[in-house]
């Protein structure tokens, strides 16, 4: 398959695990975060962190949209979900995510009609389908997805479908980055950029990262060797004293991003003045919403929703690994009360979220050895 | 949006900021939809509203039933 093949090779691999080797420096460490949980799944799922010297650590940052979503969000969901008439629907892997009492897949199986959809365009027509009933979408992701959803509620309003709306928990990416790098007690020397949501926005939204904190920024493709050569390239960087933003996605990831994709984004959706991330807190400005011009269609106007914030489980850590302060198998209850089968915490959900990832390709039992 | 791809793997396309990359097989210009097969032979109805116009036989690389992106021929 032509640009998968070519990046998975094992002899290039080692290669560029060698090159990474020399460019580490005698006693310096480098910790590098990577922000998509796209590139946490490949360096598990591939065994990229095996390749690594042990001076490399890659931490595991905010980048899947699941993970980071609070509680009091999902109950809104749910709370949605048993409207009468209601079809609620939503990515696969949404319908897991504990809320304060329970899950959207246990309010399917207390009766709401909540069904899995593989994109917006889908539940549009559900809605299409079933004129008599009012059809609900639980929007959720960054920058790649948002523009999904911004093109269906489009061709919604102008098809004039009266039965469909949306609940919108789209998130922006660089407010958390920003809000991760002013926490205390950082220590990131550099950061693995996300692919797909940059085919969006394009490159230039990360130069604040080099210019303000003084870390490189590579963007990368989700193959092994784009992650490799991205470290590479971060070490590069870190050993000769540059400091940028570096694309390595170029096969993919255009600098000034998809004009079209934030035209339509900008009509559809605003800014949120603030919006609650888990274990991150508030973060200004860091979500949309819909926008005036499409409040018909806005699910949270439609629908009274309770809007109540909920404390995560005490016993998670979510949070902390969130922001690479403690690794997935340092929390209490990783593994043990905390499972994929029966998550508490949102990391253990998308088999993209840290903890899901570590259970999942075995770094359990390294993790619990090592600390032994 | 959990997916089983070609190698038998689970994983989110959206918290994965995962594209899957699919051939056009038809087009629907006025509706700005395309008619696509991934590698695993699923056909999927595509949005292609930000990448322009596309034709059969046309690769994109796929997000959420939305075209990101039209690879170079």
């Amino acid at each position: 398959m032509r640009f998968v093949e070519e990046f998975r090779d094992a002899g290039l691999g080692r290669a560029l695990a060698g090159e990474i080797l020399a460019l580490v420096q005698d006693g310096r460490t480098y910790k590098l975060m990577e922000v998509c949980g796209g590139h946490t799944h490949s360096i598990y799922r591939y065994g990229i962190d095996g390749l690594l010297p042990e001076a490399v650590e890659l931490v595991h940052g905010p980048g899947c949209p699941v993970c980071v979503l609070p509680m009091g969000r999902v109950d809104d969901g749910i709370a949605i979900a048993h409207e009468p008439n209601v079809i609620f629907t939503c990515f696969g892997d949404m319908m897991r995510v504990p809320g304060s009492h329970g899950s959207l897949l246990e309010a399917k199986a207390e009766g709401a009609d909540v069904r899995m959809v593989y994109s917006p365009l889908d539940a549009l027509a559900i809605a299409r389908r079933n004129p008599d009933r009012d059809v609900v979408f639980f929007a959720i992701g960054f920058e790649t997805t948002a523009p999904s959803t911004a093109l269906t509620l489009k061709r919604a309003k102008t098809e004039g479908v009266k039965n469909f709306s949306c609940m919108s928990n789209h998130v922006t990416i660089v407010p958390p980055l920003r809000a991760l790098l002013d926490s205390p007690g950082l220590e990131i020397d550099g950061f693995i950029g996300p692919g797909h949501v940059s085919t969006v926005v394009g490159a230039r939204p990360f130069q604040f990262i080099p210019a303000d904190y003084g870390k490189p920024f590579v963007i990368s493709g989700f193959e092994p060797l784009d992650v490799l050569q991205s470290i590479q390239m971060l070490l590069v960087q870190l050993t000769t004293g540059r400091c940028e933003v570096e694309n390595q996605y170029g096969r993919v990831v255009p600098w000034d991003g998809n004009r079209r994709a934030l035209e339509v984004m900008a009509e559809v959706f605003e800014l949120r003045p603030h919006f609650e991330w888990r274990g991150l807190g508030f973060i200004s400005q860091s979500a949309l919403k819909l926008s005036d011009a499409y409040a018909e269609l806005d699910a949270e106007r439609r629908y009274g929703i309770p809007g109540v914030r909920v404390a995560d489980p005490k016993a998670c850590q979510c949070g902390e690994v969130l922001k690479g302060v403690i690794k997935p198998w340092q929390c209490k209850v990783f593994g043990t009360a905390c499972t994929p089968e029966r998550p508490i915490g949102t990391c253990m959900v998308s088999p993209e979220g840290a903890c899901a990832a570590y259970y999942t390709y075995g770094r359990y039992t390294r993790g619990r050895e090592a600390i032994a | 949006m959990t997916d089983i791809r070609l190698g038998g793997d689970l994983e989110c396309q959206t918290c994965g900021d995962v594209a899957t990359r699919m051939r056009v097989l038809a087009v629907d210009e006025g509706e700005g939809l395309a008619l696509c097969l991934d590698d695993g032979e699923r056909r999927r109805t595509v949005d292609t509203g930000i990448v322009g116009a596309v034709l059969p036989g046309d690769t994109l690389l796929v997000h959420a039933g939305t075209a990101l992106i039209r690879e170079r021929r």
